[in-house]
């Protein structure tokens, strides 16, 4: 393994100000494996979500060889991390990476792999796994670890008869409730169906704001023309008006800057270099709740490179208050006034191909 | 798990239909009443001695007239002709003006028994609203869904066609915007148009509507002055667009309305402007100087409403929140005059009293001043979209059907497990029950003349139901069409300007034996009530509409207006066969029963075949098949087991005998699936639904049950 110099190099530049317990390692990179690298880092630095791992792993070390899947692999790894005796160095997540490739043949190529697919895929099959595990254990009687939905099913009336899903602890992180209101416009009937999300895909537009995309997320779109909607008032199609709004927001903020475009033209994707600012600290006002939720950022996955299908991920985090920047192997240290050269560039042809791909906010309003 | 796709509405978006699709509208009550919400009022005051008059246009589709007495209101007259909502209606003169969720306009002749003397097809979404010009009773405005506003000179527009080749009221206008485009082929027009629906059997007369163009979205309400020199709209921009109605030019715009704009009011002379909109306000524009004077905020919710006096001093507006405020314009003083159980949709003043459409179907009139009691002039029809979701409840989870009365919770029927194809659709949008009839999907579904208890027919006598439907729905037209070909007995293939492919043989059940009379002997399940007959709706897929009670149908409508494939199922008795009214199977014993092997081929027989006919079935084979062997090997019974494929029909007589002998012996047969024992009452396509649960063909196992 290589540590030693860049190991040092960052003990030495932070000095006594390295964090206590606080762990910095780089990850190998098996070929083409930076779309997971740099999500597991932004997920490492999740301290929810880290602390909730590594208690998952201390409670089921013990169960003896269970069965190996993508959980106890990321648990493994995670403890592997946190309980090094090094405060810095390399780690190679071999087992973690052929365990994906094993689950999922999209990632089973050695070819550029989107960074947001995989978190995706990441977190559902976490979820998959423990509400499998919670779902064996409720079997004789008691619910336990997952508590079920608590308050009140009234976001899930579809019939009446509908399986209430387990929350798990990813569920109390990053799962949030949008709200997908229409608005008949003859008898302005409104009707409001929910829907959850572990992460919001917003649109992009040059010069732009976080604040202004998620305007445009929850921004109205009319129903009309051949396209009319089935107002059950008015037993007939009418216009309508819909909007998107959030109805409950998450602990963890995750957002997709939908920066892969379909270029219907050019028969291809392409990548959206536009210059999209996300602050440091952000106010979510598109609520349905009065009081505004207010984030902060700690981690942004970084797409480097000009097109869709090549390029490199890395990632940049925010750990006690020290920016650091994980390039595979590579831990630097680095200004949080630099956080801006990721935003993106105001022209087409810029020399700088680093962009905010995915922004991970906490929400400063406390864990529930 | 990012956002989801936005949830269309594919499944309510209408698919290209390639044939005209008829629909029929049932109702239960007669023609004094409407059967859905009041979207529409005006009154027209009588000039003489006579008595004034109030008009009403419903979502049921119809307008109405009403002579007004003291206390009372009585319908003197229907004008039925739109097939969607009527959604305005304006008085120009005595000429009624009408415009529908069908984007048609219809000018009626308003003091007739109900003639629509034309239909002006310029729009090509929801017309929403009308205004008419006081002084200047040529000039009408309609706007609609998609930003269209068009002025018409009703007088022009009505002028007859120089070569008409149509019978009746009304053929369309063209569908040109730029008059100066006027001669070109159609075809070549299809791109000038701005609309996205094609243009229709447009016959161009010479006269085009001038049009307000500029509009980026909607539009709800329209007024006009009494010159009609005056045109605003709003709509969804929320803003109160100013117009020149005779250039089609525009003057300016007015913000203020933070929310849809739904109803507009100008002054006589086009200097004042109210309107009411779903941010709840209701505001008075000054259009000299341009601006907003006075906002009023009367209501809680959408004012979907306004009437003013004919001082413009008061405005009396009603909206969502179901309440009728009184309101001072220059003292801002309002007072609730009444409180409604439904929303307000439209008011009308005429004298000391003012009249309130509401979405019930019902129309009130109020004392036009103070809150004391209310007059209830006219209570509406029956309002049925509260219990019209039997289509909904048919399709009960268990799967069985059951009949319910909704209002009081209560299983009225339970037909068990049944499976009878979607042979029709429906909708409720008309405050009634409309069937939707498309061919061939229509065909589908048989049923046995037993079931229908008709007396006299063969037991296994198979009914197509929409055949005998539409023979029902056209009985009087085509006694009509009798009179009028005279005593000569008209031959089937008589339908004129029609292809139709003739056959030597048709297969209908009727054409098989008897006279041409019997083509039109309507079943008596199939009998429509002549007290309150179905209207019949043809639509074919650009939309172009047509709308007919059925007892009002004089003969003369032809393959124009009824679809060509209901005139060949009524009077030709042919219809597109539809595969899907068999039903394959296979009929193999139990396992471990000794019975002999009967047939291994592959058997059909229609999908609404009884249990009990395969026992009989089952019967006959093991009986004849023993003392048979020999004699009879042709067989004249049902089931003959062809090379893989054999037709199930009816039992020979000559057999019967024999079975009666075997039966004294007593052993019964037994049909199972999947181990369960059929009752004889099923049908095969109820088996193969909620017992065989399969796509693969239906087997079924035969067993003998010795009774003791």
């Amino acid at each position: 393994m290589v540590m030693g110099a860049t190991g040092s190099k960052l003990e030495k530049a932070l000095g006594d100000q390295f964090p206590e317990g606080e762990r910095y390692f780089g990850l190998e990179n098996f070929g083409n494996t930076c779309y997971c690298n740099s999500v597991l880092q932004a997920l490492y630095f999740c301290v929810p979500f880290r602390e909730q791992l590594l208690e998952y792993y201390s409670n089921n070390k013990n169960v003896g060889e269970a069965e190996e899947n993508l959980l106890t692999c990321l648990a493994d790894l995670f403890n592997q991390i946190n309980s090094s005796k090094k405060k810095t160095g390399v780690i190679a997540p071999k087992r973690f990476v052929q365990r994906v490739k094993k689950q999922n043949e999209l990632f089973r190529s050695y070819m550029h792999q989107d960074a947001h697919e995989f978190l995706n895929f990441l977190l559902n099959e976490l979820v998959d796994i423990l509400e499998k595990e919670a779902n064996a254990k409720d079997s004789p009687g008691t619910s336990s670890q997952s508590e079920k939905i608590a308050n009140g099913s009234s976001h899930l009336h579809v019939n009446g008869v509908q399986k209430e899903p387990q929350i798990t602890w990813i569920h109390k992180s990053f799962q949030g409730l949008l709200t997908n209101e229409t608005r008949c416009l003859r008898c302005e009937t409104v009707t409001a169906r929910d829907e959850t999300f572990f992460d919001l895909s917003v649109d992009i537009e040059q010069n732009s704001s976080i604040t202004s995309c998620l305007k445009n997320f929850s921004s109205t779109e009319t129903l009309n023309a051949e396209d009319k909607f089935f107002c059950d008032k008015c037993c007939s199609l009418q216009e309508a008006q819909k909007r998107m709004k959030i109805k409950k927001p998450p602990n963890v903020l995750v957002i997709h800057l939908k920066r892969f475009k379909y270029i219907e033209q050019l028969g291809r994707y392409k990548k959206l270099s536009y210059r999209v600012v996300f602050p440091l600290e952000l106010k979510l006002s598109n609520t349905l709740e009065n009081a505004d939720a207010e984030y902060s950022l700690f981690a942004v996955v970084v797409h480097v490179g000009s097109g869709p299908n090549h390029g490199h991920y890395i990632s940049l985090v925010k750990s006690h208050n020290h920016w650091l920047l994980f390039d595979d192997e590579n831990v630097d240290i680095f200004d949080e006034s630099a956080v801006q050269t990721f935003f993106g560039s105001a022209q087409e042809y810029s020399s700088n191909t680093d962009h905010g791909y995915i922004l991970f906010y906490e929400n400063l309003g406390g864990r529930s | 798990m990012h956002r989801v796709a936005s949830a269309g509405n594919t499944s309510n978006s209408t698919r290209p239909r390639k044939e005209k699709r008829l629909t029929y509208v049932l109702k239960d009550t007669d023609d004094t009443k409407h059967c859905a919400g009041i979207n529409c009022l005006s009154v027209l005051k009588s000039s003489s001695s006579s008595c004034d008059y109030l008009f009403t246009g419903s979502r049921d589709g119809t307008l109405k007239r009403w002579a007004i007495a003291d206390d009372q209101a009585s319908c003197f007259a229907t004008y039925e002709s739109h097939v969607d909502w009527v959604n305005d209606v304006v008085l120009a003169g005595n000429t009624l003006v009408s415009c529908s969720s069908d984007t048609t306009v219809k000018v009626w002749n308003s003091l007739s028994d109900g003639v629509c003397t034309r239909t002006l097809r310029q729009h090509s979404d929801y017309v929403t609203c009308l205004a008419a010009a006081e002084k200047n009773s040529n000039v009408v405005s309609s706007g609609g869904l998609g930003g269209e506003v068009f002025i018409w000179d009703i007088e022009a527009a009505v002028l007859p066609v120089a070569k008409s080749t149509d019978v009746m009221d009304d053929e369309g206008s063209n569908k040109l915007i730029n008059s100066g485009n006027y001669g070109l082929p159609m075809t070549s027009l299809r791109s000038v148009t701005s609309s996205n629906m094609s243009v229709n059997n447009a016959q161009s007369h010479g006269y085009n509507p001038t049009a307000a163009k500029g509009h980026k979205e909607s539009v709800y309400a329209l007024a006009m002055n009494d010159s009609g020199t005056l045109l605003v709209s709003g709509g969804t921009e929320k803003v109160i667009r100013v117009w020149d109605p005779r250039t089609g030019s525009k003057n300016m715009k007015l913000r203020g309305h933070t929310d849809n704009i739904r109803a507009l009011l100008l002054d006589s002379t086009g200097r004042f402007c109210l309107s009411g909109s779903s941010d709840s306000m209701i505001r008075l524009w000054d259009l000299g100087q341009q601006r907003c004077v006075h906002s009023y905020s009367v209501h809680t919710d959408s004012v979907w409403a306004l009437a003013s006096t004919p001082s413009f001093s008061h405005v009396y507006s009603g909206g969502r929140d179901l309440s009728l405020y009184l309101t001072d314009l220059s003292t801002r003083e309002s007072i609730l005059l009444c409180t409604n159980e439904q929303p307000v949709l439209q008011l009308a003043l005429q004298d000391d009293g003012i009249w309130v459409a509401t979405t019930d179907s019902s129309v009130h009139r109020w004392p036009a001043e103070g809150s004391h009691p209310q007059k209830v002039f006219q209570r509406g029809g029956s309002f049925l979209a509260g219990n019209l979701s039997f289509s909904r409840a048919r399709a009960d989870t268990a799967g069985s059907v059951k009949l319910w009365e909704i209002t009081r919770g209560v299983v009225i029927e339970d037909y068990g497990k049944v499976s009878i194809p979607t042979w029709f659709t429906m909708d409720t949008r008309l405050g009634s029950l409309s069937i939707h009839l498309d061919t061939p999907q229509c065909f589908s579904a048989e049923m046995y003349a037993a079931d229908l208890n008709i007396s006299g027919a063969p037991e296994d006598l198979k009914i197509n139901l929409a055949q005998e439907t539409l023979r029902g729905l056209l009985a009087h037209w085509i006694s009509k069409r009798r009179q009028r070909s005279g005593s000569q007995t008209f031959n089937c293939d008589g339908i004129p300007g029609r292809d139709l492919p003739s056959r030597s043989i048709s297969h209908s059940r009727v054409d098989a034996d008897e006279s041409t009379e019997n083509h039109h002997l309507v079943l008596p399940a199939f009998e429509f009530s002549t007290v309150s007959p179905p209207s019949i709706i043809t639509e074919d897929s650009q939309g172009c509409s047509w709308r007919k009670k059925i007892t009002e149908l004089d003969g003369s409508q032809d393959e124009k207006d009824i679809p060509w494939w209901c005139l060949d199922c009524v009077l030709n008795g042919r219809i597109t066969p539809k595969e899907s009214t068999k039903c394959s199977f296979y009929l193999h014993p139990c396992e471990g029963s000794n019975v002999q092997v009967l047939t291994q081929g592959k058997l059909s027989a229609p999908r609404i075949l009884r249990v009990h006919k395969v026992v009989n079935y089952v019967i006959e084979k093991m009986v004849l098949d023993k003392p048979l062997e020999a004699g009879n090997p042709d067989g004249q019974f049902g089931l003959v087991p062809g090379p893989g494929q054999s037709q199930l029909a009816s039992l020979g007589d000559s057999s019967l005998r024999a079975l009666k002998s075997w039966q004294k012996r007593k052993p019964s047969i037994e049909i199972l699936c999947n181990n369960q024992v059929l009752s004889p009452d099923m049908s095969l396509a109820t088996v193969r639904a909620y017992i065989w649960k399969k796509s693969e063909d239906l087997v079924l196992n035969y067993r003998v049950v010795q009774n003791r």
